[in-house]
């Protein structure tokens, strides 16, 4: 009895979980113009117009490139700032560790508010460089705690090893440190590009209408006119999504098949 | 021997208001294998952490041939050293983590092939050398770091307890293959250990040490037969330690009564009023009427120890413990015994 | 020093926005801007009677000078406060542009109304720097004329209203979450092999996909014609479509959905540390399997259900994207309140107020988040 519960159950809330992100991807290939069930016949319309709309084409082509700033730009300081926290001696280390965390649970409809007037008086209104650092600020703490768990994996008797054989201080991060925090930095970019994909809330504040990135693009469809077209740059996130969880768990995978690492 | 290679001065280390180190004065004697040896937080591990570089001394001087390497980073002091857990760079191979020293010294391409595979041929290992570490056992982990390590031909190489991590029979095969390659190459060895079975097995000779500094430093048989404080003959092997008061004094003996009243006699003199006398399991011997000195003891309990067994008894408030072959009968549990030993085999410690 | 740089990042674009905003709450220039002389003068009068001529005369200079386009808002702000400053303001500016500046001019006959005491109060009161009034009003409060705290008249504002149902919406959705996502993660922990491996990829996948998507799946699902529904009036449980979009229960349908994994992992993470031989300990010394499970498994698990309630409840108040899109126009949650001040209104001033609220309830609710995680109880995710 408790055993059919249990299958029941778990069935259920998986399904609940997974069904709903299942459901959206045939409707990319609908011929219908409505997003619903049934579908008449498969069509590759709707990302035709994906390609060819300017409005969707250029969100598209806006979201790769903003996507791509702000990994880079979140990666190099996130991955630096990672490093200088390693040690712990910093002073208020933990203070600054708290810092580079915060952009994770600040509201994002609240720092959207400040960073609108922000850029405005920084000259950055309307502007893709003001779209990448406000995408940065949300992607740094992926990016610093994908980096400092892989830096904690590092045993740093195999620094002090690299010394004692005759490596220098920036040879050792050059030939040893870096090499083995690698996966994580690819991590934390992969995540930062992610995050900046799927981010909507600073880009309405923030971004002007030639900075409309696809996910802002999806937005103000289902709100104002919603067509297939939206399923259709759905499937294109979630198969970008899982080629890039694929190559994370890719690189976790590697990591894992080389215990030397951590023991 | 030959002389000094390394030497510390007055050499004292602290963290914070902690004292690790306190006035080390030692010598490493060119082509010896030292061990320094200890229980945990007594400085030993810390000593080799000051030579490698890795830490800087909060007093004293270090010298190396003469000359003093205080400002000497660590990758520039040219010591091979050998960590606990190998360290080997999980990100090369076999192969590249030998080459590693000798990339870092400039050295040509062709010759570096030459030499790594030379080194891995003497560990034989060489068929391995196209593995990363993680595919590699415990042993032979061990082996490549000891390679890295001697690729370079470093001066000294420092090891920091680097058989812990195995099992007791790959310990013991690495000991006799470590102490071999030690003879074969000619190498100067600084060795710490908490294991004082595996420093007796080792080395030329033993610090020992307590609270951060040597409670005595010699040759395996000095520290296991006359050790020099309570703490080194608590520390190496197992020890019967008897209270006692001097009864009487002769030219190279004295009169000692134990806890509870028998009296003995040993070599040696003293000032002291009390004292303690150690004496070894092994040179406690049931009935053996032709030696100096004799108890009257109860058996308390026989343990079998496959090739040898022991023997708990108690002599008043005494307790004692004797270890003989198995070819003797073994004594009943609860018989009167009669204990003796030779008046050689028992050191009178005063601290 | 390698994080200097993103110190310096941060505090540009993340610490000197949020406190941008937070001056937004509570500063109030909009008058003080365009009438410095007028505040300088009114500075150390008492509020009683009539202002000297000093700050008559400054009030007809800084009108001289106004720009039409700043003094619109700060005369609409005094006329907030008493109706008929607008006239007032209007007439005294044409007066004072008939006289050159520094020329002495008198107010009282120009207007006499310049005469009453509560309209030169309503003006010093305006150009104080700093004021609650934002505050106040997001909790539907205001001060009266005598500059007593009081509730607005009913109907005036429903910013306590939205308060409130942000609060009870994200504890609804924390509850849910807690009743599917304790047994859901007690159910991982028990299993093995490819079933564990199956339920957690259910949990993981959501986790991995886009929110925008996941929401206009639901968006999809839940409409009057969506599957859902097709599947309910199919297997004959009503008649008619149900309306489950543009309303509460889509609301919490799909924030269910997408934070149901913030409650699943930390919770996983608890449980799947407790030791699997308290169970048969505790039936070996005689509890039956609810009472080993009540007294045993619930108690330990409790740090990861805290964790993941504390975790699900403050993303959920600062949530935005899906109430947005599945909510009720007359059903929206603090975010987007905030966000159609500033986007659609430009009421900076309330969009602050709003905001510092929000920013306040997540930053407790982070603090003592932080202390349980330091005081052992894993985080997960």
């Amino acid at each position: 009895m408790l055993r059919v519960i249990q299958v029941i159950f778990g069935t259920a809330v998986a399904a609940f979980l997974v069904v709903p992100i299942v459901a959206i991807l045939p409707l990319a290939f609908t011929s219908s113009i409505f997003l619903n069930y049934p579908i008449p016949s498969a069509s590759m319309r709707w990302f035709d117009e994906l390609a060819e709309e300017p409005v969707w084409r250029m969100s598209i082509i806006n979201s790769l490139v903003i996507g791509g700033a702000a990994t880079l730009v979140s990666v190099v300081l996130g991955t630096a700032g990672a490093l200088g926290l390693r040690h712990g001696r910093i002073p208020l280390g933990e203070a600054v560790r708290t810092m580079f965390l915060v952009p994770m649970v600040v509201p994002p409809v609240v720092l959207g508010v400040g960073l609108q007037i922000t850029l405005v008086r920084l000259g950055l209104a309307n502007s893709h460089l003001g779209v990448v650092v406000s995408h940065a600020v949300l992607c740094i703490p992926f990016v610093v705690v994908s980096v400092s768990t892989a830096l904690a994996g590092i045993d740093t008797q195999v620094e002090l090893a690299a010394a004692s054989l005759g490596a220098g201080p920036l040879r050792t991060f050059r030939r040893v440190t870096f090499p083995l925090a690698f996966p994580g930095i690819v991590t934390g970019g992969v995540f930062a590009f992610a995050t900046s994909l799927d981010e909507v809330v600073l880009t309405l504040f923030v971004a002007g209408p030639n900075q409309r990135t696809l996910a802002r693009q999806m937005f103000s469809s289902i709100r104002e006119n919603i067509s297939p077209a939206i399923a259709a740059a759905a499937f294109l996130l979630i198969v970008g999504t899982l080629l890039l969880a694929g190559l994370v768990a890719l690189l976790r995978w590697r990591e894992r098949a080389r215990p030397g690492a951590s023991e | 021997m030959s002389a000094s290679l390394i030497r510390f001065e007055n050499v004292s280390k602290a963290f914070g208001s902690t004292v690790v180190i306190d006035d080390l004065n030692l010598d490493v004697r060119k082509g010896e294998f030292l061990t320094l040896l200890g229980p945990s937080g007594s400085g030993k591990t810390t000593t080799l952490l000051m030579l490698a570089g890795f830490e800087a001394p909060s007093g004293g001087t270090i010298l190396v041939d003469g000359k003093r390497i205080d400002d000497l980073p660590a990758h520039r002091r040219g010591m091979g050293v050998v960590f606990q857990n190998y360290a080997l760079f999980p990100h090369l191979t076999v192969a590249q983590n030998v080459a590693f020293p000798l990339q870092m010294r400039g050295v040509p391409r062709g010759e570096i092939a030459r030499r790594v595979d030379a080194a891995l041929d003497r560990v034989q290992l060489r068929h391995l050398s196209s593995r990363k570490p993680s595919q590699l056992s415990g042993g032979q982990q061990q082996r490549v770091a000891l390679t890295r390590c001697l690729v370079f031909e470093p001066k000294v190489i420092l090891m920091d307890e680097p058989l812990s991590a195995l099992d007791k029979q790959l310990r013991e095969r690495l000991q006799l293959e470590i102490r071999e390659l030690y003879r074969r190459e000619g190498l100067t060895v600084v060795f710490v250990t908490h294991d004082q079975s595996e420093a007796l097995t080792m080395s030329d000779r033993i610090a020992v040490f307590n609270r951060g500094a040597i409670a005595q430093i010699g040759t395996p048989a000095d520290i296991y037969d006359r050790p020099a404080n309570r703490f080194v003959s608590e520390f190496i092997g197992e020890t019967n330690l008897l209270e006692a008061e001097v009864t009487g004094r002769g030219d190279d003996h004295l009169d000692l009564a134990l806890e509870g009243g028998p009296g003995i006699r040993v070599p040696g003199r003293c000032e002291d009023r009390a004292v303690a006398v150690s004496i070894r399991p092994e040179r406690l011997v049931l009935d053996a009427p032709e030696l100096d000195n004799h108890l009257d003891a109860t058996v308390d309990d026989v343990v079998y120890q496959g090739n040898h067994l022991r023997i708990h008894l108690s002599c008043g408030p005494l307790r004692l413990v004797a270890q003989s072959e198995r070819r003797i009968e073994p004594p009943v549990v609860g018989r009167k015994v009669r204990v003796s030993f030779a008046a050689e085999d028992c050191t009178v410690l005063t601290e | 020093m390698l994080i200097a740089p993103l110190v310096v990042f941060l505090a540009v674009f993340m610490l000197w926005p949020l406190w941008i905003m937070i001056s937004l709450a509570i500063r109030d220039d909009e008058v003080s801007e365009v009438l410095p002389r007028t505040a300088a003068a009114l500075a150390d009068w008492n509020g009683e009677g009539i202002p000297g001529s000093a700050a008559g005369q400054a009030l007809a200079d800084d009108l001289r000078g106004a720009e039409r386009t700043r003094l619109g808002p700060a005369v609409r702000r005094l006329n907030s406060d008493i109706s008929g400053f607008r006239t007032l303001m209007a007439r005294t500016q044409r007066a004072a542009d008939d006289v050159t500046d520094g020329a002495p001019i008198d107010l009282v006959a120009v207007d006499e109304r310049w005469g009453e005491t509560r309209y030169w109060r309503a003006i010093a009161n305006a150009v104080q720097p700093y004021t609650d009034r934002y505050l106040l009003a997001a909790v539907d409060l205001e001060r009266d004329p005598d500059g007593a705290i009081a509730s607005m008249p009913e109907g005036a504002s429903a910013n306590a209203a939205i308060i409130v149902r942000t609060f009870t919406i994200a504890g609804t959705v924390t509850a849910i979450c807690v009743m599917i996502g304790l047994p859901y993660a007690m159910l991982i922990a028990a299993t093995g092999g490819w079933v564990r491996n199956a339920l957690l990829l259910s949990v993981l996948l959501p986790l991995w996909t886009s929110l925008l998507v996941r929401t206009t799946a639901w968006v999809i699902l839940l409409q009057n014609e969506g599957l859902v529904n097709a599947a309910i009036t199919g297997l004959g449980l009503s008649d008619t479509p149900l309306s489950l979009i543009f309303n509460r229960t889509g609301v919490v349908i799909a924030m269910t959905h997408v934070l149901l994994p913030f409650m699943v992992l930390p919770i996983f993470s608890v449980v799947n540390a407790i030791p699997r031989n308290l169970m048969p300990a505790a039936a070996s010394l005689g509890a039956p399997p609810l009472r080993a499970f009540y007294r045993v498994l619930l108690p330990l698990s409790m740090p990861g259900v805290l964790a993941g309630s504390l975790l699900v409840f403050m993303v959920a108040i600062g949530y935005y994207i899906t109430p947005a899109l599945v909510g009720g126009a007359d059903d929206q949650m603090v975010a987007s309140v905030i966000a159609f001040f500033a986007l659609e209104t430009a009421n900076w001033g309330m969009a602050g107020a709003l905001g510092l609220i929000l920013l306040a309830a997540t930053t407790i609710l982070f603090i003592v988040y932080g202390r349980l995680s330091r005081s052992g109880a894993p985080i997960g995710a």
